[in-house]
């Protein structure tokens, strides 16, 4: 992405970070917002597995489950950023600049404008899939068309974002746990600032923008 | 000092000045340049060289699917390109016997070779991946399709050019068909079909960097790219030296053999 | 019937202009012995070549056909063997390699030892050229204009050279040349065509000078003298004399044949 910044082939992109702040660092870019003030506490990176593999390598796909509980919830903690960045910054893994990386993870960083920002939450790690984003997103992919006919939004959101084995896993590895797999969300921008799981068609019903 | 070991020494005097102009002016129009960040243009020559030098002293290292040792990936390139090149070198010299001994079934042939040779090879990539769905293959594939044309053109060539004689030598000597083939026919057609393969092998190895950077994985022309995509342009300038030095070396290679199937008339 | 019976051959060729064919030479009619050497003179164009190759079995007679020993000749075959102009030696190979090949083929049977043996016999003194030929013993061998590239000095050494071997291996020999020298020294007959095309035997002159001939002494026989001009008057008048007639007669286009080699 910032290869085709330099070269003129992007005026700009939304996009996860590190990249971000790397147009930053090679001087092509600037930061224009960050995605929390559009919708904080979004999800964003997600661990899936194929149905075959999780039901047909239980022992292998547990122990992938729990690892990458264990690493969020150690991400999540902000005295371990510093020793993160420097771990997954080298060439075998993210291969960026490691000014960079820990500029994303610790929120203290450049907007490319000047002005130094201090933002801690810039970014945040939870393992907990909340099925009520899983609703959000099917009613978006029901909007633009992505999927037709009709769904059952519930019934989808819990077979594929698995709340209860989350939680399960959690509190094995000691961690506090959501009491709840569905909850409201709020967003900063946009035409409806709050969205009930429960109630998704109306929701889908309220945007004036939409495919046919 | 006799004058043919003057004139020796002259081009090599004239060759290294080159080169230190080069470098001096590459040196001058570079920026700070570095392994990407605040960047300001192309890393000059000793920045280069610092990266080269790091490469090339572990050169076959693997942590991963991102990060292999640029000897690795040369590996990887010239292992796709010899196989695609060969395979394609022993169709290509077989049909173009089958066409220079015709001068009929040459000129049937011969509209459909012109209308293959100038489609670049990548053009074929699409096609191969669809139906291969294996990207390896494809550029495999690929390589094949970009080294039959000039060896197999140049094989037609020079079998249809055999002395007449040679040819009414082998018919009055009786020679049975495999003994006509290897003794009289490769060895008198050998200048032209080894010329052949030099085209051939210099356009392979053009396409496999081209196919690497499409397909990725592994590979130089996916390391170029990758590097590329991180602004590393050290590596990216390194990497254009050694595809090139690579190049050379094959070339020479080939020139080689080249001598070694001269024979004046 | 001779050893060699060339039984009134002709041939034509595609009209490189035009349609139809034109003839190069007609109704040639003559016989060789046995350890004979007939050598054809003719100028370019008169179809000596293609007779040779005719012979050799690498063309084949518009009509009429060429018979060895009682057996009609269809195609190339080890009793008859051409040395080439330039003796075309494969560039490839070396010297020994060459013989070597051309002996294989002559004894197919033999033994690495007894082919090396063979090679050696040949290539030790004599001109690898024609070694290569004398190599397969053929009964009949072919000369094809053979010392026409090689320089003047070289050409009376490698003569005596050929005259040696032959008289060694006393094969029937059949040579087309040019030089008119070459031909009164090396031949027992000469074979004398007219102009292409519709080219014609004119006749068949006898050489009648002793055998062993240096090139030193034969000169000074007037019997040397009389063919030499005789044969010399021919090229230069006669067989345009010949064509002319022809001509006139009706027997021929207007058009000169020219010769693709």
């Amino acid at each position: 992405m910032v290869a085709n910044l330099r070269a003129g082939n992007l005026d700009g992109y939304l996009g996860p970070d590190p990249f971000n702040q790397r147009a930053v660092y090679e001087n092509e870019g600037f930061i224009f917002m960050l995605s929390k003030e559009i919708w904080p506490g979004h999800p964003c990176c997600a661990f899936a597995a194929r149905k075959d593999f999780a039901e047909g390598a239980p022992n292998a796909f547990g122990a992938l489950f729990r690892a990458i509980v264990d690493a969020t919830e150690f991400a999540h903690d902000k005295k371990n950023r510093k020793e993160i960045s420097a771990a997954i910054a080298p060439r075998n893994y993210l291969n960026q600049p490691v000014e960079v990386v820990e500029a994303v993870l610790t929120g203290q960083f450049d907007n490319g404008l000047g002005q130094k920002m201090n933002v801690p939450d810039r970014v945040d790690f939870d393992p907990f899939p909340y099925q009520s984003m899983a609703v959000w997103i099917l009613t978006q992919m029901k909007r633009w068309g992505y999927i037709k006919g009709d769904v059952d939004y519930q019934k989808v959101a819990a077979q594929v974002f698995l709340a209860d084995q989350c939680r399960d896993v959690m509190k094995l590895l000691g961690y506090k746990a959501p009491e709840r797999n569905s909850v409201p969300h709020t967003f900063l921008l946009g035409k409806q600032k709050s969205f009930d799981p429960s109630k998704p068609a109306e929701y889908l019903g309220g945007f004036p923008i939409k495919r046919a | 000092m006799t004058p043919a070991r003057e004139e020796r020494l002259r081009t090599v005097v004239y060759s290294l000045v080159l080169l230190v102009s080069f470098l001096i002016l590459w040196q001058g129009i570079a920026g700070a340049g570095g392994k990407g960040g605040k960047a300001a243009g192309i890393p000059g020559p000793l920045a280069v060289a610092e990266t080269a030098w790091v490469m090339l002293s572990d050169p076959f290292y693997d942590r991963g699917p991102n990060d292999k040792g640029f000897g690795l990936q040369l590996g990887y390139s010239l292992m796709r390109m010899m196989g695609g090149y060969l395979c394609a070198s022993v169709v290509a010299i077989l049909v173009g016997v089958a066409l220079g001994s015709s001068p009929a079934l040459f000129k049937a042939a011969n509209p459909f070779i012109q209308i293959m040779k100038p489609i670049s090879p990548l053009a074929w990539m699409p096609l191969f991946l669809y139906t291969l769905k294996n990207a390896g293959q494809a550029a495999v594939l690929v390589i094949f399709v970009s080294s039959l044309w000039p060896t197999m053109a140049n094989t037609a060539f020079g079998v249809g050019s055999i002395k007449k004689d040679y040819l009414n030598l082998s018919r009055l000597l009786q020679l049975s068909w495999p003994r006509r083939f290897l003794q009289v026919i490769l060895p008198a057609a050998a200048p032209a079909i080894v010329a052949g393969l030099r085209i051939s092998i210099g356009s392979a190895w053009v396409a496999i960097v081209a196919a690497e950077m499409l397909i990725g994985g592994t590979g130089v022309g996916y390391f170029v790219w990758n590097e590329w995509n991180n602004l590393a342009l050290n590596s990216v300038i390194f990497a254009i030296f050694a595809i090139g030095m690579v190049g050379v070396l094959l070339d020479f290679g080939l020139g080689r053999v080249a001598k070694l199937v001269a024979y004046s008339d | 019937m001779a050893f060699l019976e060339i039984n009134h051959v002709t041939k034509f060729f595609p009209d490189p202009d035009g349609a139809g064919q034109v003839c190069v030479f007609r109704d040639v009619a003559f016989g060789v012995e046995r350890g004979e050497f007939l050598t054809m003179v003719g100028h370019s164009g008169c179809g000596k070549s293609t007779i040779l190759n005719i012979i050799a079995g690498l063309e084949a007679a518009s009509q009429g056909g060429v018979v060895l020993e009682g057996r009609e000749i269809r195609g190339p075959g080890m009793d008859r063997m051409v040395v080439f102009q330039n003796f075309s030696l494969m560039p490839w190979m070396t010297v020994t390699q060459n013989v070597r090949l051309a002996v294989r083929s002559a004894y197919p049977a033999w033994s690495g030892a007894q082919v090396d043996d063979c090679v050696r016999r040949y290539v030790v003194k004599q001109r690898v050229g024609l070694a290569r030929a004398f190599a397969t013993e053929p009964k009949v061998l072919l000369l094809d204009e053979p010392f026409a590239q090689i320089d003047a000095l070289t050409r009376g050494v490698i003569q005596e050279e050929l005259v040696r071997m032959w008289t060694a291996s006393r094969n029937t020999v059949f040579m087309v040349t040019h030089d008119v020298d070459e031909a009164i020294l090396l031949s027992d007959r000469i074979a004398l065509m007219t102009n292409g095309p519709d080219a014609r035997l004119a006749e068949i002159v006898e050489v009648k000078l002793p055998r062993p001939r240096s090139r030193a002494d034969v000169i000074d026989e007037p019997e040397y003298a009389r063919l030499r001009s005789h044969i010399i008057h021919f090229l230069v008048e006669r067989s345009r004399h010949l064509q002319e007639q022809a001509m006139a007669e009706g027997r021929l286009g207007s058009r000169p044949f020219v010769p693709t080699r």
